[in-house]
């Protein structure tokens, strides 16, 4: 960083530079690896976040013990909090790498950053986590408009736009999983066949809801009930709500969970009174 | 990996929700006359009762409260389809369900994930603590007692009050651990009902928007706080009271119930009309 030219900026950015903060990583090679904590420290510039740190780590992977190390692995993409990749534990909470500020979340001289990679899914390597299982949640619950077809299907049914508000907040979902690292119902599931005995949480839940609540995509919703009537499905819910709170889109999770839970309420009893 | 499935996975979503439903009717509803009633060992000193005041007026409004329950046809059926069986059913299905809970408070230490811990915790002291209830109470395992005493329907507060206190004259230490047993256990239950009400609106899609969550846990709040007082009155009430003249109170009733009982009638059924005829119920 170029240091500006008048006086008292000049002395705050020389401070803000010696700033140095500690980095406890938690480290794997790969999976059934075993896991190692390294802790590196850096001299931090102001604005810093957490994927600048890990590049000028992964450029001189020294740690405190003075031991040579690799670089630490993790996965990022838009770098501005919209695609969810870089989604690790941050300080013991679920959070987007990119929008972790050093100055935020360790502000003073010799603070720690403690970083781990999410507990609820597989590690492939370091911070770097295999999020399948969400796109397959997603498939699960049919979370798409069906309009593919061998014909033009001509113009849908028009969309109201208070509904429309209500989606475009459900549509900010980014799959970063967020809301499953804090849900205390949601378990970590090594293997895909055990995907669908355990809850599905709360990301794919919201999704149903937001192409339930669209004119088109409602032709899925008895799908889409069926399976959160499930073993993994919305009464797996514990009503925690801590996935409303750490959900970096605000997104009304646990509103989505109490409506997905009147959808199913009232499908049962009409399939009961009217169904096969 | 084909796991087949299942009584639990294929009546998934029914036995959920008849889970959610047993807790609030009949057990909620239960909980909530149950612990009323019992409060009137202190609301029956307010009342007054048949001339009498003070602690005796609360025994004879107890003991008027009990003799109206024993009075109810069928009794024995309400008891296993109405409670029994309702709650073995809430309770093992909750303790299963249970078991899939990883509580996370250290990391996200918000109160609605501890309401999540403490609902589960709850549950399961809320299953020792019935089942140690009714089993010395109303099964008559009085082995399990400190003082070795036995409810009866007709001495209803003092056999009461010599339960939670070890003995029949006065405190003992057993008799401080089951009082400290039932100050704990109510007080978890009432909270279990409480959040559980919260809950299940939520379950069952009757609250969707936040808005709404928060005003029905306003609502749900004053009911637990208000179970709450009734449950400590109750517990309070009876760990204090003395069972000897509690005793007195019940025989002077037993004989006067006796001596209105000239034509034959069945002992109790006498006994809850008399009582009935000058004073409103529980």
């Amino acid at each position: 960083m170029t240091v500006a030219t008048t006086n008292g900026t000049a002395k705050r950015t020389a401070a803000a530079n010696s700033r140095k903060v500690r980095f406890r990583i938690k480290r794997c090679d790969g999976p059934n690896k075993l896991v190692r904590w390294e802790t590196f420290e850096l001299t931090i510039a102001k604005g810093e976040n957490v994927i600048s740190c890990l590049q000028k780590i992964a450029a001189n992977p020294v740690t405190t013990e003075g031991k040579r190390s690799t670089p630490v692995v993790w996965d990022c993409s838009c770098l501005e909090e919209v695609c969810g990749s870089c989604t690790m534990v941050i300080n013991g909470q679920a959070r987007q790498s990119c929008s972790a500020l050093i100055d935020v979340i360790a502000p003073d001289d010799g603070d720690t950053v403690t970083l781990e990679p999410m507990s609820k899914f597989p590690v492939i390597r370091d911070l770097w986590v295999d999020r399948s299982r969400m796109f397959d949640a997603l498939k699960r619950v049919k979370a798409w408009v069906p309009i593919d077809g061998t014909y033009d299907l001509g113009a849908g049914p028009r969309e109201r736009p208070e509904e429309q508000a209500v989606r475009y907040a459900l549509s900010e979902c980014m799959t970063c999983g967020c809301c499953l690292e804090a849900c205390p119902q949601f378990e970590l599931a090594e293997d895909e066949s055990e995907w669908d005995k355990s809850f599905i949480g709360a990301q794919a839940l919201s999704q149903a809801r937001l192409f339930n609540l669209h004119e088109t995509g409602a032709q899925l919703k008895g799908d889409r009930l069926e399976t959160l009537m499930g073993p993994d499905g919305v009464s797996e819910c514990g009503n925690a709500q801590n996935c409303v709170k750490v959900c970096p889109k605000h997104i009304p999770l646990t509103e989505s969970i109490a409506a997905v839970g009147r959808s199913t309420t009232i499908h049962a009893i009409s399939k009961w009174f009217s169904g096969k | 990996m084909a796991k087949s499935e299942g009584f639990l996975e294929r009546h998934h979503f029914l036995l959920r929700r008849l889970h959610s439903l047993t807790g609030v009717v009949p057990i909620g509803m239960f909980l909530m006359v149950h612990l009323t009633t019992n409060a009137s060992i202190v609301w029956g000193r307010i009342n007054g009762h048949d001339g009498l005041e003070g602690a005796d007026a609360a025994v004879a409004t107890f003991q008027h409260e009990v003799n109206f329950i024993h009075s109810l046809p069928a009794l024995i059926l309400i008891e296993i389809f109405g409670l029994w069986l309702p709650i073995a059913f809430h309770s093992v299905l909750g303790v299963i369900y249970a078991t899939s809970s990883k509580p996370n408070n250290d990391r996200y230490a918000y109160q609605d994930n501890w309401r999540y811990t403490l609902q589960r915790i709850s549950g399961y002291v809320g299953v020792l603590f019935i089942f140690y209830h009714v089993a010395t109470l109303r099964w008559g395992w009085s082995f399990l007692i400190p003082g070795g005493t036995e409810w009866s329907a007709e001495y209803a507060a003092s056999t009461m009050a010599a339960a939670l206190q070890g003995s029949t004259d006065g405190f003992r230490l057993g008799g401080l651990l089951v009082s400290a047993f039932y100050m704990v256990g109510v007080s978890l239950l009432v909270f279990h009902l409480a959040n559980g009400l919260w809950t299940a609106a939520i379950s069952w899609g009757l609250t969707v928007s936040e808005s709404a969550q928060k005003r029905w846990g306003q609502v749900c709040f004053v009911i637990g706080v208000g179970l709450m007082l009734a449950a400590w009155s109750a517990v309070l009430g009876f760990a204090t009271l003395d069972a000897a003249s509690a005793r007195e109170v019940e025989t002077n009733m037993l004989e006067k119930a006796a001596a209105a009982d000239g034509d034959g009638a069945a002992p109790e059924h006498a006994a809850s009309h008399d009582e009935d005829s000058d004073h409103t119920g529980g």
